[in-house]
């Protein structure tokens, strides 16, 4: 688990999650999002997540190494998806699925908070977006 | 189903199955086929723009260029509060759906992540085969006995066809082969051989321009009472010139089709797919 720290920034670790977040952050909703993804990462065949809000993120990975791919994929996971909801004229995004060769991943789309699960093929993404819904 | 921006060779059939797409799902809104930069191959709404196409591949390839992670992208499915948007890449075209949530998840993915890029891939293979020119029947002079006419496509005593999916869609994106009538004249002689027709070697040349590369070395000569029957050919010689309209067929395959001399007979040409070249 990579770890950083800034004077604007601080970070705690959790067991494996690593929290980054704004000095000043206090988002209810990302804290109970965040409480619902450290459930979900126990789950056989979910290897990790990525949660981001307006102010702070989090993340847990099994592979650490691969933290910034799995970022980057996140981000432009989010920005594509808006794209492409906004070329076919569908107004709200609430959540994406990226069938991958070797894994997939969930994307939900929480008001300001934007998560990506990541997971192997053979795990059923709509039991895990109802758990992060709920 | 109404519009395609930029017809080709492989948009007609495109269009066709988008329009399938609507019968099959009818909670399916939008269709479109496109590729990279952004030329509409189908659609199956009246908003064709290219710059919107081309925005939709840019967004998807940015995802496909980040998920090495993930060992690439296969599918694409967004969800939103009414409806979902399907996108998927096949061979550098791109096929996007949006459809109601309503619609038979299970039925909408079958069609727009199985059938359309099984349907893409298979046209890949057969495209490039095809001649570049439409087969157009070349006008015959009247004095030739012959005339062309076209039959239906339906061949119902070809039943090994219907065993044989793949080439039955190869089959389909052929130009259709053309079929001659001929009068039969029986041939004999020591140097005949017995399983090999003769046809008249204009028309053979025809078939040459028609399927360019593909090798043809078989016809089917059918009865006009329906029996029929597969062998190899070969033109008359050019010398003969009384060979016009004419099919010298031996006595073996004259037996096998009940025919004899000065009746008449349909030939079309077997035109093997790649398929079947391979084996």
């Amino acid at each position: 688990m990579s770890s950083k720290s800034s004077p604007t920034q601080t970070e705690t670790s959790l067991t494996n999650v690593a929290v980054i977040s704004s000095s000043d952050a206090d988002d209810p909703a990302f804290a109970s999002l965040g409480a619902s993804l450290v459930e979900i990462r126990k789950m056989n065949g979910v290897l990790g997540y990525i949660i981001r809000g307006n102010s702070s993120a989090a993340f847990d990975l099994a592979e650490g190494d691969k933290i910034t791919q799995f970022a980057f994929l996140s981000y432009q996971l989010c920005e594509s998806c808006l794209e492409i909801a906004k070329q076919l004229s569908v107004a709200t995004i609430e959540s994406a699925l990226v069938e991958g060769k070797s894994l997939n991943v969930l994307f939900v789309n929480v008001g300001e908070n934007k998560i990506s699960v990541f997971m192997e093929k053979n795990i059923d993404h709509s039991g895990i977006l109802k758990r992060v819904l709920i | 189903m109404t519009e395609v921006s930029s017809p080709n060779s492989s948009s007609t059939p495109l269009q066709t199955i988008l329009g399938e797409f609507r019968n099959i799902s009818p909670e399916t809104t939008k269709a479109v086929i496109f590729k990279e930069d952004g030329e509409i191959l189908a659609c199956n709404e009246g908003d064709t723009a290219k710059d919107r196409a081309k925005n939709l591949a840019a967004a998807f390839d940015e995802i496909a260029n980040h998920s090495e992670v993930i060992g690439g992208v296969e599918n694409l499915t967004i969800q939103g509060v009414n409806s979902q948007i399907n996108v998927t890449t096949t061979n550098g075209r791109y096929l996007a759906t949006v459809s109601s949530r309503m619609a038979d998840e299970k039925r909408v993915k079958a069609l727009t992540f199985v059938v359309l890029p099984t349907i893409i891939k298979l046209m890949d293979q057969i495209v490039p085969s095809e001649p570049e020119n439409e087969p157009t029947d070349p006008p015959n002079s009247e004095a030739e006995k012959e005339k062309e006419t076209t039959k239906p496509p339906e061949e119902p005593k070809h039943t090994e066809q219907l065993s044989n999916p793949h080439r039955m869609l190869s089959e389909q994106n052929f130009p259709k082969p053309p079929v001659n009538q001929f009068m039969v004249e029986k041939i004999a002689g020591l140097l005949v051989a017995s399983d090999m027709v003769r046809v008249d070697a204009d028309i053979v040349a025809k078939w040459v321009d028609l399927y360019g590369d593909r090798e043809i070395s078989q016809v089917n000569v059918e009865t006009l009472e329906g029996r029929s029957v597969r062998c190899k050919f070969r033109p008359v010689r050019e010398a003969d010139s009384k060979a016009k309209g004419i099919i010298q067929i031996p006595e073996r395959i004259l037996q096998t089709l009940r025919l004899v001399e000065g009746k008449l007979v349909i030939v079309k040409p077997v035109i093997p797919t790649e398929w079947e070249e391979k084996r």
